[in-house]
């Protein structure tokens, strides 16, 4: 399994989308242009919204095709009576019937009551909220690296094609982009963790850690670094494949051309006149990113013990905890989607051929 | 933007990353050196908090932590024999319907206050008398009449029918009265809030969830201080993470190593490998015999298994040493029935019914019975001319159940069975198993020290009354009316050699009946920092368990700080190292800046 720059998964909605806030204030636009705005974003937005309720729905159904009773989870440990298993399920919520589920599940979900964990005994929303900053730090930071990384290596590998630099990057970062997470995250582990003793095992914090901000800070960073090393080392490659391709495209054109015509140096040019153009096909992969960074990274939280969302999709996955699976499955999918969306915004703004089209 | 600033920014920005990282580096283990006044057993720990609530908890984990936090009337010892907790004696009435505990004198809840009498009669009402903790336990619950405390050191608890082995066994953990019953529902999560008030050993202080559990001594604990000031459950997702952290000395005890885990840490310096006779069995359930309880068949099993000679002949066509040996790297017991060799008196051994593996003894047995081979070598069913022809289901995460599937295959083809094997995913397997729709699967379970539970999975009363598989109390569906008339006899004994004889009774009528193949009884390994921690109690006494203890946490409680130097930190070189790297990639940085602003100075 690896992780890869693009989340994984379909979409669902929390919300609608804000309505975006029209245009912006003391640009000029053509009367033409803000009907055809208007058109573009109502196309994308009605868009999104369907994407969101249809993963909406089909949460509910897709995770009740796993098969297995969760209080063959709960009652693992010891064998107990059908009384004790009556009592369990109607505790959980398991004896009522589908549609009333259902109904529950999309009322509850539109109102932020995600309902209780069945492995936690807590409500999920509780759940969330508290690993999401985890998952922030860690995929995002990791996130940043990774782009800053591979934009920066992509741009000169593209720009020397065939060097020596290119031929040394593009295969190094396709060796880590193909190697296995879990096992990169153990390689990792052994030689800083284990070896050298220099970074913590795993987890994010240190029991024994004073509680003064200052000391839980470095802690926390401390424990950040392993995790981030092998997830940037791991999706970087993605950004500089994509950055690469795109400089490549860009490398005959005339006003490259004109550009050295006019005596600047070679590092000038590219970064002065190709990189500005070749960002351009990048946008979308940096708004999936963004919108990845709460999905997490779920091969590298597990490796790590990192409390996190990742983590806590697979645990429920494997307990199986129905109802934390649809909730992380729908803002899974929510965050992607609000993320395109934001993408194909921006895109009108940046792209004249769609405004054009 | 201008790009050109845009590269140094991020060349800027990585600097100061890297500096960061280095800094850290550095700093976090000064961070963690001042902490060692206090000493903390570390123990990796992967599962999830279900609850703190000690009346609705499942999971391992938190039967740990509230054994720890509470205590019982009755103690189980480290041979599992009952000893003295809380109450000092205990007395069953003639009828066996009412039990009388003194309770001890002195004992302080770990808030200061005296625990008394009214304090356990408390407890004992709401398993009778709150609804949701009666149901959460109603298998014990159930049984329970009256609760009573006449005076501060008397407890008189009242049965609807003698049980002797639940009142001694299970684990009904004291809570505070004058904390619980500030609550309007003690069956919430109300009662629990941390720090949790208890009279045991070590008392839960702060949990964050799946990064630590805190649990701190009890410095007034009755039976005495604990070694250790405080004990962390700290969370390991994998093991071998778990194993790496051991061997940097950031955990001190791991345990669910496997064989090639447990050999890489033998023989290290400063580590003392556990390898334990283990409570859990694996075993294969036959699918012999889908009834309800009013007779009507349900599933698809193969008409052949019904057969006990089949049956039989199977079994004698496995050779269990060989599986604990190539399977489990010799790491636990051929089984012979539910109950491990750990609990050494309810265990049998087989006696004279014992069969010995013997594949032409098998074959025999089955060409007697008329099951003759047909062209393809594939045994038919006498009458009908079926087939013999089998499903074979195992779990798809268990490596150890594939490599088990491939022995019994090869031993049954001989026997002249089609075999077809399957992994599947385990809830899929356990709705199918449940449904009937399978010939052989996997099963497996803890065995706890009063095997009445186990037991009872193979009672007629728990027959399903439905056909859709939601009933799940029956491992599959055995009912033999002899069987229950001894379970009902072992659950009143008294006697614990009588009872143990007639325990040992029911578990050859399942060994003769054959409804599963008990294959072998998996050992428990785990691994400790032994420069840090010496003195653990075990249970069994004999080369038992640390953790997995029941009862009672003899281990934890008994361990001390072994006084030997702490982790002695990370060598200089290390340091240096990572110094000059930094100082190298810094200056590196730097000079790449201002030969760019150099250019750039010339350009302009």
């Amino acid at each position: 399994m690896t992780d890869s720059p693009t989340p994984e998964g379909g979409a669902a909605p929390l919300h609608d989308p804000a309505p975006p806030s029209g245009r912006r204030p003391g640009r000029p636009v053509s009367k033409r242009s803000t009907s055809g705005f208007g058109r573009y974003l109502c196309k994308h937005i009605g868009g999104a919204a369907v994407s969101l309720l249809l993963v909406l729905f089909s949460s509910f159904f897709i995770f009740r095709l796993i098969a297995g009773d969760p209080i063959d989870q709960l009652t693992k440990e010891r064998p107990v009576s059908p009384e004790e298993r009556a009592a369990l399920r109607a505790e959980l919520g398991l004896d009522r019937p589908m549609w009333q589920q259902f109904w529950d599940y999309i009322t509850g979900t539109l109102t932020m009551d995600l309902g209780d964990s069945f492995q936690y005994r807590r409500p999920i929303f509780d759940l969330i909220v508290e690993r999401l900053p985890a998952t922030i730090l860690l995929s995002g930071t990791g996130m940043v690296l990774a782009v800053l990384l591979g934009f920066w290596i992509g741009t000169r590998s593209g720009w020397r094609q065939g060097s020596r630099f290119d031929r040394a990057h593009v295969g190094t970062g396709l060796l880590l982009y193909s190697a296995p997470t879990f096992w990169l995250g153990m390689i990792v582990i052994l030689v800083f963790a284990r070896y050298l003793g220099i970074f913590p095992v795993n987890g994010m914090r240190s029991p024994n850690t004073p509680p003064d901000l200052w000391s839980q800070a470095v802690d926390i960073g401390h424990h950040l670094v392993l995790p981030v090393l092998t997830y940037t080392a791991v999706v970087y490659a993605g950004y500089l494949m994509i950055m690469r391709s795109s400089i490549l495209d860009e490398i005959g054109n005339d006003y490259l051309t004109t550009a050295r015509a006019k005596g600047l140096r070679d590092d000038e040019v590219r970064d002065r006149h190709a990189v500005p153009n070749a960002l351009l096909p990048t946008v979308t992969l940096v708004f999936l990113a963004i919108g990845g960074v709460v999905n997490g990274s779920i091969v590298t939280e597990t490796v790590f013990s990192w409390p996190g969302l990742g983590s806590l999709f697979v645990q429920a996955i494997f307990y199986p905890d129905r109802p934390v699976l649809q909730a992380l499955f729908v803002l899974f999918s929510a965050s992607t989607i609000i993320a395109v969306l934001a993408a194909e915004i921006l895109y009108w703004f940046i792209d004249p051929r769609i405004r054009k089209s | 933007m201008n790009p050109h600033a845009l590269t140094r920014r991020l060349l800027a920005a990585a600097a100061a990353l890297l500096t960061a990282a280095g800094a850290l580096a550095v700093t976090a283990p000064g961070a963690a050196a001042q902490e060692e006044a206090t000493d903390s057993l570390l123990i990796a720990t992967n599962q999830e908090v279900d609850t703190f609530n000690p009346f609705k908890r499942r999971f391992v984990i938190t039967y740990n932590t509230s054994m720890m936090t509470y205590e019982t009337l009755v103690r189980m010892g480290t041979d599992y024999e009952p000893v003295p907790g809380l109450a000092t004696e205990w007395e069953e009435s003639e009828d066996g319907l009412t039990w009388t505990f003194t309770i001890r004198e002195g004992v302080e809840w770990s808030d200061g206050e005296p625990l008394t009498a009214q304090d356990v009669a408390y407890t004992y009402n709401l398993l009778i008398e709150n609804q949701a903790i009666r149901d959460w336990n109603i298998d014990f619950a159930g049984n329970l009449v009256s609760a009573e405390a006449p005076d501060d050191t008397t407890f008189i608890l009242t049965l609807a029918q003698p049980s002797p082995w639940d009142v001694l066994t299970r684990e009904v953990f004291i809570v505070p009265e004058h904390i619980w019953s500030e609550f309007p529902d003690p069956s919430a999560d109300d009662a629990n809030q941390l720090p949790l008030v208890g009279s045991g050993p070590f008392q839960v202080t702060e949990y964050q969830t799946d990064e630590f559990i805190r649990l701190e001594a009890n410095e007034n604990y009755w039976d005495g201080a604990p070694g250790f000031d405080e004990i962390v459950f700290d969370y390991y997702a994998e093991t071998d993470a778990a194993v790496a952290a051991l061997e940097a000395g950031e955990v001190d005890i791991v345990n669910g190593l496997n064989p090639a885990q447990m050999e890489a840490l033998e023989g290290q310096d400063g580590i003392t490998v556990n390898n334990a006779q283990g409570r859990r069995y694996v075993s294969l359930t036959i699918n012999y015999n889908s009834v309800t309880q009013d007779g009507t068949a349900f599933g698809n099993g193969h008409p052949a298994l019904k057969d006990p000679v089949v049956r039989q002949a199977m079994h004698m066509a496995i050779d269990k040493a060989a599986l604990v040996d190539r399977v489990l790297d010799g790491n636990g017991q051929p089984a012979t029935s539910i109950i491990p060799e750990i609990f050494e008196q309810y265990h049998w051994d087989g006696g004279d019914s014992l069969l010995e593996f013997d594949i032409d003894a098998a074959n025999a047995l089955l060409d007697e019975a008329g099951y003759v081979r047909g062209d393809d070598g594939i045994r038919t069913m006498p009458g009908t001319g079926e087939r013999l022809s089998f499903r074979f289901f195992q779990h798809a995460d268990n490596t150890d159940y594939a490599t088990v599937v491939q022995f019994v295959t090869e031993w049954w083809t001989e026997l002249g069975l089609e075999i077809k094997p399957e992994a599947i995913e385990q809830g899929t397997l356990n709705d199918m198993a449940y449904l009937g729709e399978f010939d052989i699967a996997f099963s497996g379970w803890g065995v706890g020290p009063n095997p009445t539970e186990q037991l009872g999975m193979h009672t007629c009363a728990v027959l399903p009354t439905l056909t859709d598989g939601s009933e799940r109390s029956s491992e599959n569906n055995y009912c033999n009316t002899e069987f229950d008339r001894i379970h009902v006899r072992q659950k009143v004994e008294s006697d614990p050699d009588a009872r143990a004889l007639l325990i040992k009774e029911q578990q050859r009528l399942l060994y003769e009946d054959t409804p599963v193949i008990y294959l072998y009884y998996q050992n428990v390994l785990e691994a400790y920092n032994s420069d840090k921690i010496t003195g653990m109690v075990l249970q069994p006494s004999e080369g038992g368990m640390i953790t997995g203890q029941q009862g009672y946490a003899w281990s934890y409680v008994t361990a001390q700080p072994a006084g030997a130097a702490d982790d002695e930190g990370t060598p200089a070189w290390v340091w240096i190292t990572v110094a000059a790297a930094a100082v190298v990639v810094i200056a590196g940085g730097v000079v790449f800046a201002l030969r760019r602003r150099k250019t750039a100075d010339e350009r302009e």
